[in-house]
């Protein structure tokens, strides 16, 4: 299912979890996105999702310049709750992004749902508990 | 003596009912989380309040754990009725005769 | 279900399907919602071109565009139980010279306007966010606040180009948009056409103007 909604919407990741709250208060960490590729909305305004060589988290903010069209469009972002435009983010010498660093615009959202993976990965203790408590299940329970 | 605690909470933990509480808890849940849902999207969108609207639904949640995961008496109303078991009858007397 | 933990699991997994038709049909309800957004005027008060730098230690020098404005707009109708927030922004758009059919467009000024359903989570100075809240004080929605009356506005950001060359660019013209974000659901931006109970945007687009000759900086 996972594969072909990737083909559909044309995003290699067509759902993502918000990761900072450089959207505020649109988005918040913990919050679920979904992608749409096919192609990228890349009107000025709208959401998308890039990602800059070298850095391995993808970044989601919205498009606040445009400069022509086709594989040559330039694209400038910033995070609604950011004061600076994306320019210190992008790679070494890099300006505005293209095309192909889009892997999705924003089209639907769901709130807070993603925020269990977030717990999960920043608070590695968790899982412990969570095993702990499994096996605390599989104590009381009668075979 | 620590076996018989363990058994003890066992039985805290595992809260079994019977098979029409069964049946029963299956309806109350399916019943009681699909009625606030509806609740909750008509009296949010009639009062344009949307965090009424997930209020009513956390609330009603809430409401279905509690009424559905406990073994409330009304789950254990028809115990099954296990044949004898087979112990008590090994223990009839059987007659012999010695010559 | 017929241990506690059994029931658990199943009531939970009910309860993630309830509650995701449940998101669908709040989603859903937007599309029932009337949207007709509309904007009164919307002009260039002042219009400058400068030259700067892009960092503080660049060696670069660029052109700068500064567009003051004045609008008013009515987007009443774009908020509704669903709705989180509503950004408004205003863009600059030029054509690109000597290319057809390709137009340039930068953000010069944008506003996020919450519902109150979202005033917690904004991002506003505390004594602002108190006021905010005080002013839809036991309301779940706040249509008032799609009203816009903006007067001789100093832009927010700069407009740039590539090629650092902006001035006497021929045929701008500045442009209202919103993008309206809910709760549960898709994004929604202004439209040029009717999509159901959606109108079109109206109005939103000043008149066509030329950007100005470079203003030598004079140093006093």
């Amino acid at each position: 299912m996972w594969k072909g909604l990737s083909v559909i919407t044309a995003s290699p990741s067509p759902i993502v979890v918000v990761l900072s709250g450089s959207m505020e208060p649109a988005f918040q960490r913990g919050d679920l996105l979904f992608l749409w590729n096919n192609p990228a909305p890349d009107h000025v305004g709208s959401v998308v999702v890039y990602e800059v060589k070298d850095k391995p988290i993808p970044i989601v903010h919205r498009i606040v310049r445009k400069f022509g069209t086709g594989p040559d469009t330039k694209l400038l972002t910033k995070g609604d709750n950011n004061n600076a435009d994306d320019t210190e983010l992008f790679a070494k010498g890099q300006d505005y992004l293209g095309p192909d660093d889009i892997i999705g615009g924003v089209v639907g959202y769901i709130p807070f749902v993603g925020y269990v993976t977030i717990l999960l990965s920043e608070y590695p203790w968790l899982k412990t508990a969570m095993l702990g408590l499994m096996g605390l299940l599989v104590i009381l329970q009668r075979e | 003596m620590a076996q018989d605690a363990l058994d003890k909470l066992r039985d805290l933990a595992d809260g079994q009912i019977d098979f029409e509480g069964q049946k029963l808890a299956e309806l109350l849940s399916t019943l009681l989380l699909s009625v606030f849902a509806v609740l909750s999207f008509m009296v949010g969108f009639t009062l344009q309040d949307i965090k009424l609207a997930v209020y009513i639904g956390l609330v009603g949640t809430c409401l279905t754990f509690l009424v559905v995961v406990p073994p409330w008496p009304f789950f254990t109303r028809h115990p099954i009725k296990w044949l004898d078991a087979y112990a008590s009858r090994s223990l009839v007397a059987i007659e012999t005769t010695t010559e | 279900m017929f241990n506690s933990l059994n029931r658990i699991q199943n009531t939970f997994g009910f309860f993630t399907t309830v509650a995701f038709v449940l998101a669908s049909f709040i989603a859903l309800s937007d599309f029932v919602t009337p949207r007709a957004p509309s904007a009164g005027t919307i002009v260039p008060e002042s219009v400058q071109v400068v030259k700067g730098r892009p960092h503080y230690y660049s060696s670069k020098k660029e052109e700068y565009a500064i567009v003051k404005f004045s609008l008013d707009a009515s987007l009443e109708s774009l908020f509704t139980w669903n709705t989180k927030q509503v950004f408004v922004y205003v863009t600059v758009e030029w054509p690109e010279p000597g290319a057809d059919n390709v137009t340039n467009s930068a953000v010069i000024w944008d506003q996020i306007i919450t519902s109150p359903s979202a005033d917690h989570l904004s991002n506003l100075s505390p004594v602002a966010l108190r006021k905010l809240k005080r002013s839809a004080e036991g309301k779940s929605i706040d249509p008032s606040r799609g009203k816009l009356k903006i007067k001789n506005q100093k832009p927010k950001y700069q407009i740039t180009h590539p090629t650092g060359k902006l001035a006497e660019a021929e045929d701008v013209r500045l442009r209202l948009h919103y993008s309206v974000q809910p709760w549960f659901g898709i994004l929604t931006f202004d439209q040029e056409s009717d999509i159901g109970l959606w109108k079109a945007f109206k109005g939103g687009v000043s008149e066509l103007f030329k950007l100005p000759a470079l203003k030598k900086k004079t140093t006093t």
